[in-house]
């Protein structure tokens, strides 16, 4: 799925690859190829390493929007039990089809609180960077008085 | 300048064998150096084995391991964990915490009363004691006892710990530190301000030897078919791993191919049942099986932000292949950067593209690999190592200020 990346220089100049790499980022990026609920999943355990990065809060807000809607769709059944494994994946199957109907109710309520919840983050993290801003102004004004 | 003629290096745990830990085996490697410039050299440590338990697993006394004589002392019994836990816990949230719970956090740290009393005894007998990593009541407490011999070979991370008023004064108060990478010395000068004029400061690192093995045995041996990456080293949130088993899951998920992640060391880390076939966990294997696995892989990926040296990447480095590292993890990307040897990243794209191009330009995986291998070559060399080495601890014995 990934277009690939093309390094043009000869030679090797591992801090040109990262800077290519990066602005093929940003092109796909904004083409959509990273709004993916797997990547959002993928970056659960990075958010520490940047929560001070303005950019990828970004990224990550982004990356919540497509991931906000729980997966209710089918997927494949397995059974690593050899024995009995096949009467039982379709023993599973069977299940999962009779039940799915009754599964909407919750489903519709989850996505209905991951929304607010995302929406009410955005709305507290637009604030703050507002407030924050015009802390940072007031700041500079005064500064600037003083001097 | 003098001549650092007997050199006691203090260790929480001696590297042999499975015990192993890149602090540990740097000053083990040193030591080993040391003697054999012809210096007489005295191993202290603890009986411990196991970095989780602390148990005393060793038998007490002096003895012959190697080239070496190491002395083993046990473990005091009598730390207080769930104090030391208690403050562990809001030093790791980022709280500052008073001198007195600094004090009680270290006081039931791993700490060996009997190696500090043999330091205060005899401690007369050694011109100069290097010790570390800093992170270590046994450390703190050894470096207390005779701090106008004691050169500090830190380990230092960017990390909430490092910013203890007891460490500061550590810092300021021992005849100086032996740091891995400039990265290193300059944290610790952000830190904890300028040395003094007296202080020794070396960047010193650890020399690596070179080798060569067969690129394709690793993977015949375990019946691998397809590219894989490799992590080496303890499995904790604080390497990243986590972050590498989530950003393979993703891979995975999003790329057709089949990418395989090979793991050494140890250490528990939870793998989705999904993914747990393509995640293959060898745990301790051998030097040669581990550079084995370094020679053949697609490329070594180093996820942790808290490095001092980065010694297992130096090894892929030495085997031929580029290093994927967290752009965050300052050492590592100082060392990728200066190489030329590995790709950095900050989100998953740019995991993902990076991990594309070496598998679609086979041409640029050799090159950084190679350009890895000469850097290694050329500033990890055991010559140049020895000689930044032995030239600080010559200065410790008086060369420098006093």
């Amino acid at each position: 799925m990934n277009e690939t990346l093309e390094i043009g220089a000869p030679g090797i100049d591992a801090g040109a690859i990262v800077d290519e790499i990066r602005a093929t980022v940003e092109r796909k990026r904004a083409e959509g190829a990273y709004a993916d609920p797997r990547v959002a999943r993928a970056e659960k355990s990075n958010l520490t390493n940047l929560q001070n990065d303005d950019d990828f809060f970004d990224f990550y807000m982004s990356c919540l929007r497509q991931a906000f809607v729980v997966d209710i769709n089918d997927f494949a059944i397995v059974e690593r039990r050899a024995r009995l494994g096949k009467p039982l994946v379709v023993l599973k199957t069977l299940i999962w089809k009779l039940l799915k109907f009754y599964t909407y109710r919750l489903w519709t309520q989850q996505n209905q609180i991951n929304g607010l919840l995302l929406s009410a983050l955005e709305s507290a993290e637009q604030k703050n960077r507002q407030r924050i801003k015009s802390l940072e102004t007031r700041l500079a004004h005064l500064e600037s008085e003083q001097h | 300048m003098g001549r650092a003629e007997h050199i006691a290096f203090v260790v929480p745990r001696l590297a042999d064998g499975s015990v192993v830990g890149g602090a540990e085996t740097l000053l083990r490697n040193l030591a080993e150096r040391a003697r054999a410039n012809g210096r007489k050299v005295t191993i202290l440590t603890t009986c411990a084995t196991s970095h989780y338990t602390w148990a005393n697993e060793l038998e007490p006394g002096r003895r012959q391991v190697g080239d070496l004589e190491v002395e083993f002392f046990p473990v005091d019994g009598d730390r207080d964990l769930e104090v030391f836990l208690s403050v562990q816990n809001r030093i790791s949230a980022g709280v500052r915490v008073s001198r007195e719970d600094e004090q009680a956090w270290l006081r039931n740290n791993v700490n060996s009363r009997a190696l500090c009393s043999h330091l205060a005894e005899a401690g007369e007998q050694y011109d100069v004691i290097v010790t570390g990593p800093y992170l270590f009541g046994l450390i703190y407490h050894a470096a207390q006892v005779h701090p106008h011999k004691t050169l500090l070979v830190p380990c230092l991370h960017d990390e909430p710990f490092a910013l203890l008023t007891a460490f500061k004064d550590m810092f300021a108060a021992v005849k100086g530190c032996l740091f891995n990478t400039e990265p290193e010395r300059r944290l610790a000068e952000r830190l904890y301000g300028p040395p003094a004029a007296h202080q020794v400061i070396s960047v010193v690192g650890m020399g690596l030897d070179d080798f060569s093995v067969d690129a394709g045995a690793f993977a015949a041996r375990h019946r691998i078919t397809g590219p894989y990456l490799l992590y080496s080293g303890r499995r904790e949130p604080l390497k990243g791993t986590p972050i590498l088993v989530d950003y393979l899951e993703a891979f995975r998920a999003r790329n057709a191919v089949d990418l395989k992640l090979v793991m050494t060391g140890s250490g528990d880390i939870p793998i989705p049942p999904d993914l747990a076939p393509h995640v293959i966990d060898v745990g301790f294997v051998s030097e040669t099986e581990k550079f084995e696995a370094m020679a053949g892989a697609l490329a070594f990926c180093h996820p942790s932000v808290n490095e001092s040296l980065g010694i297992v990447l130096l090894e892929a480095w030495l085997a031929g292949t580029p290093g994927i590292v967290h752009a965050h993890g300052e050492v590592l990307r100082f060392q990728c950067e200066r190489s030329n040897g590995g790709l950095w990243f900050k989100t998953y794209p740019e995991f993902e593209e990076a991990l594309q191009l070496l598998l679609s330009s086979p041409e640029t995986r050799r090159a950084l690999g190679q350009a890895g291998r000469a850097y290694v070559l050329r500033e990890y060399a055991w010559e140049a190592v020895e000689e930044r080495m032995l030239e600080a601890l010559d200065a410790a014995v008086g060369g420098v200020g006093g």
